[in-house]
C-alpha cells in the first residue's frame, strides 16, 4: 500500500468501480459522494491524493481542492471535468490542481496520471 | 471500462469482470455445500419424480409440464420461501413472495470453481443470450438498474464477455429528473459520451422501485424481464396472490398447488382491525407493491397494529396474511396455525426464523434453479419478545437497510448455502426440491397471468420455432 487516495464523486457506481480498480493496484482508497462527507473524511485522514469531480450535489470540486490544499499543502489533486470544460480545468490548475482529466474516465489512463504525480 | 461516459452511464468492456467486485467477501472464500450442488444438478425428471414420491397425490405429468414450461414474460425470478410446520409436524416450504428482479448472485458460492463468473454467466448464457440472438434488431446492449450495483456491474461485465461487445451500464432511478435512459416508440435509448441517444436492442433490467413509472409495455427493445412480468405479479403481491389462486384451481385435480400463508386481498384500511381480531391478534400487513422488506408489517399486538395503521395510507388497500408463528404466539387455533421451523439451535440454544431465496431462470430445458441463500431474523423464535421490541425483529428476515446514503445490508444475518452455514438451516435435499417446485409453480402462475392479460409475447415464437427444429 503506497498512497491513501480520496475520491469524491456523486455517482456511487463510479466510486465503486474506481475504488476497486485502485485497490487492486495497491492504493488505499476512501470515497465520498458529496462535499460534506469529503470534509469529514479529510478531518480524520491524511490523503496524499484526491480525485475530485467538479460537479457535486452540495459544492464544486474546487472548494474541496482549496480545503485540502490548505490542510495538506503537499497533497496532490486531480480534478475530473466533463468533456470540453476547459475553463474549469484552467481554474483548477490556477487553484493548485496537479492534473485534470475529462470524462469519460479510462481507469488505466487515470492510473498512469496518478503514478506520474 | 470507461467511467462516466455520461451522467450515471458507464461503458463496460469485455474483460472487465473482476470476481472480487461481484461477490460479498465471505462468499469468495466459501465452498458450496455438496448437497446444494447435488440439488442444483438434478434433472427435471429427478426433481419431479422425487416431489411425486414426497406428495403421492401429485400428478407427475403436470409437475414435468411446469418444470419444462417456457415462460414468455417471467424468465428470471426469485422466490422467498419459509420453512414451516404445523401441530402435526407436517413441514412445508411456503411461498412468501415472488420477485421479478431478484438479487442473489453475490451471495451464492461458485457451483463450479473453474467458471469464475458463476451464476452470472449461467443466467446470461442460458437465458439472456438465446433471447437476444433470436431478436432481430440492431443496436447496443445495456444493463439498466436502480439498486444493487455489485450484481449489476457483474451482469454488465458478463454480458460484455459473452457477447464480446461493449455494454452500457445505466442507472435508471425513479427520482432522476433527467435520466440517461429513455423510450421512444417502444425502443430504449441510452445517453452516450457525446450526449447523443444510442438505440438499445436488448437490455438486462434490474429496475425495482415502481418500475412501471419508467418502463413501457410491449417494448421493441428486448428486456429481461419486461414490465409485464412485474405488472402480472412479479412485483405486486396482490396480483401474484390472485394468480396463485387461479393456478391452484387449475391444478387442484392434479394434486398440486402453491402453498402460501392464508391470504386476504384488497383489505380496506377500515377492515384491518376486524381482520386482526378474527385472526386472534396477529397478522402480516403488506403494501401490495412494496419490496425489500419495506411496507411489510408483522403485527402481534394492538400497539403494533396502531403503529402500522399510523404509517400506512388510509386510502389504499392491503394484503393481509396469517402470521407464521414463533413459540410464543398466543390465542392460536393449533389445528390451523403454522410455525417457523427455524434454524438448528446454536450453542446458546437460540433458533431463528429464516427465509430461503431461490433464484430461477428459464433455459432451453425449462425453469431451472440458479442461486440460493438464506437470511435469518435478528431475535430468536424461542425467547419471549421483550415488551419494547418490535415483532419484526423475530419474523423479519430481509437484509436490506435503507440508510441516508442508499441501501446497505445486514451481513451478520446472511446464511450462505456453503459448507459452514447450510447445516445450520436444518434443510435437507427434499426441502430444496419442495421449495424449488413451489417456486416454479409461482413463476408458471405469474407468467400465465401475464399471457392472460397481455397476450402472447414474441418470445413464444422463438421457442416454438426452436422446439420444431429440435
Amino acid at each position: 500500500m503506497n498512497k491513501k487516495i480520496l475520491i469524491v464523486e456523486d455517482d456511487v457506481v463510479f466510486c465503486r468501480l474506481l475504488t476497486k480498480f485502485l485497490s487492486r493496484n495497491n492504493y488505499e482508497v476512501m470515497d465520498a459522494q458529496n462535499g460534506k462527507d469529503a470534509f469529514e473524511l479529510m478531518e480524520m485522514n491524511e490523503f496524499k491524493l484526491a480525485i475530485l469531480d467538479y460537479r457535486l450535489p452540495d459544492m464544486t470540486g474546487l472548494e474541496i481542492l482549496e480545503k485540502l490544499k490548505s490542510k495538506s499543502p503537499g497533497s496532490k489533486i486531480i480534478l475530473i471535468t466533463r468533456y470540453g470544460d476547459q475553463d474549469i480545468a484552467n481554474q483548477a490548475i490556477e487553484k493548485g490542481a496537479d492534473a485534470f482529466i475529462s470524462k469519460p474516465i479510462n481507469p488505466n489512463e487515470l492510473l498512469e496520471v496518478i503514478n506520474k504525480l | 471500462m470507461k467511467l462516466s461516459i455520461s451522467k450515471n452511464v458507464h461503458l463496460v468492456e469485455p474483460g472487465d469482470f473482476e470476481p472480487t467486485d461481484h461477490w460479498y467477501p465471505r462468499v469468495l472464500n466459501s465452498n458450496i455445500h455438496p448437497l446444494v450442488s447435488y440439488f442444483l444438478n438434478l434433472t427435471h425428471e429427478q426433481l419431479a419424480e422425487r416431489y411425486h414420491r414426497l406428495h403421492p397425490q401429485s400428478d407427475l405429468a403436470s409437475l414435468l409440464e411446469i418444470l419444462r414450461y417456457q415462460p414468455q414474460y417471467f424468465r428470471w425470478a426469485g422466490t422467498d420461501l419459509m420453512h414451516v410446520t404445523n401441530h402435526e409436524g407436517n413441514r412445508k416450504l411456503t411461498v412468501i413472495e415472488t420477485n421479478s428482479c431478484p438479487s442473489g448472485q453475490k451471495s451464492m458460492p461458485l457451483l463450479d470453481l473453474n467458471v469464475e463468473q458463476g451464476g452470472y454467466k449461467r443466467l446470461i448464457e442460458k437465458t439472456f443470450k438465446p433471447m437476444v440472438d433470436a431478436h432481430t434488431m440492431d443496436g447496443a446492449l445495456a444493463v439498466i438498474y436502480d439498486k444493487n450495483p455489485m450484481e449489476n456491474i457483474g451482469y454488465a461485465a458478463t454480458i460484455a464477455d459473452v457477447f464480446e461487445e461493449n455494454v452500457f451500464l445505466a442507472k435508471f432511478d425513479k427520482a432522476d429528473i433527467d435520466p440517461p435512459v429513455k423510450f421512444d416508440g417502444g425502443i430504449m435509448y441510452v445517453r452516450n459520451e457525446k450526449e447523443e441517444w444510442v438505440k438499445v436492442r436488448a437490455a438486462f433490467r434490474y429496475v425495482t422501485q415502481e418500475p412501471w413509472t419508467r418502463l413501457p409495455k410491449q417494448t421493441k427493445t428486448l428486456i429481461l424481464n419486461p414490465i409485464e412480468a412485474c405488472l402480472s405479479g412479479g412485483r405486486n403481491k396482490e396480483i401474484a396472490s390472485a394468480a396463485y389462486d387461479v393456478f391452484n384451481e387449475q391444478f387442484k385435480d392434479k394434486g398440486i398447488g402453491i402453498f402460501t400463508p392464508k391470504t386476504f386481498r384488497k383489505v380496506k384500511y377500515a377492515e384491518l382491525q376486524g381482520h386482526f381480531d378474527r385472526l386472534g391478534g396477529s397478522m402480516v400487513i403488506k403494501v401490495p407493491d412494496s419490496n425489500a422488506g419495506q411496507g411489510v408489517y408483522t403485527v402481534v399486538s394492538q400497539k403494533e397494529l396502531d403503529h402500522a395503521m399510523a404509517e400506512i395510507n388510509p386510502d389504499d388497500e392491503y394484503l393481509i396474511q396469517e402470521l407464521i408463528h414463533s413459540n410464543f404466539s398466543k390465542n392460536l387455533d393449533p389445528t390451523k396455525a403454522w410455525y417457523h421451523v427455524g434454524t438448528i439451535p446454536d450453542s446458546k440454544g437460540r433458533s431463528f426464523a429464516f427465509d430461503l431465496r431461490l433464484m430461477m431462470h428459464a433455459t432451453d430445458e425449462g425453469i431451472r434453479p440458479l442461486a440460493v441463500y438464506s437470511r435469518r431474523s435478528r431475535f430468536p423464535l424461542n425467547q419471549e419478545l421483550p415488551e419494547d421490541m418490535n415483532s419484526w425483529e423475530v419474523y423479519g428476515t430481509n437484509l436490506s437497510i435503507k440508510g441516508e446514503d442508499g441501501w446497505t445490508y445486514a451481513d451478520e444475518r446472511l446464511m450462505l448455502f456453503d459448507i459452514r452455514n447450510f447445516g445450520q438451516l436444518g434443510l435437507g435435499i427434499d426441502e430444496l426440491i419442495k421449495g424449488f417446485i413451489q417456486s416454479a409453480m409461482a413463476v408458471y402462475a405469474i407468467d400465465q397471468n401475464a399471457i392472460k392479460i397481455y397476450g402472447s409475447s414474441p418470445i413464444k415464437d422463438y421457442f416454438t420455432t426452436q422446439n420444431q427444429e429440435s
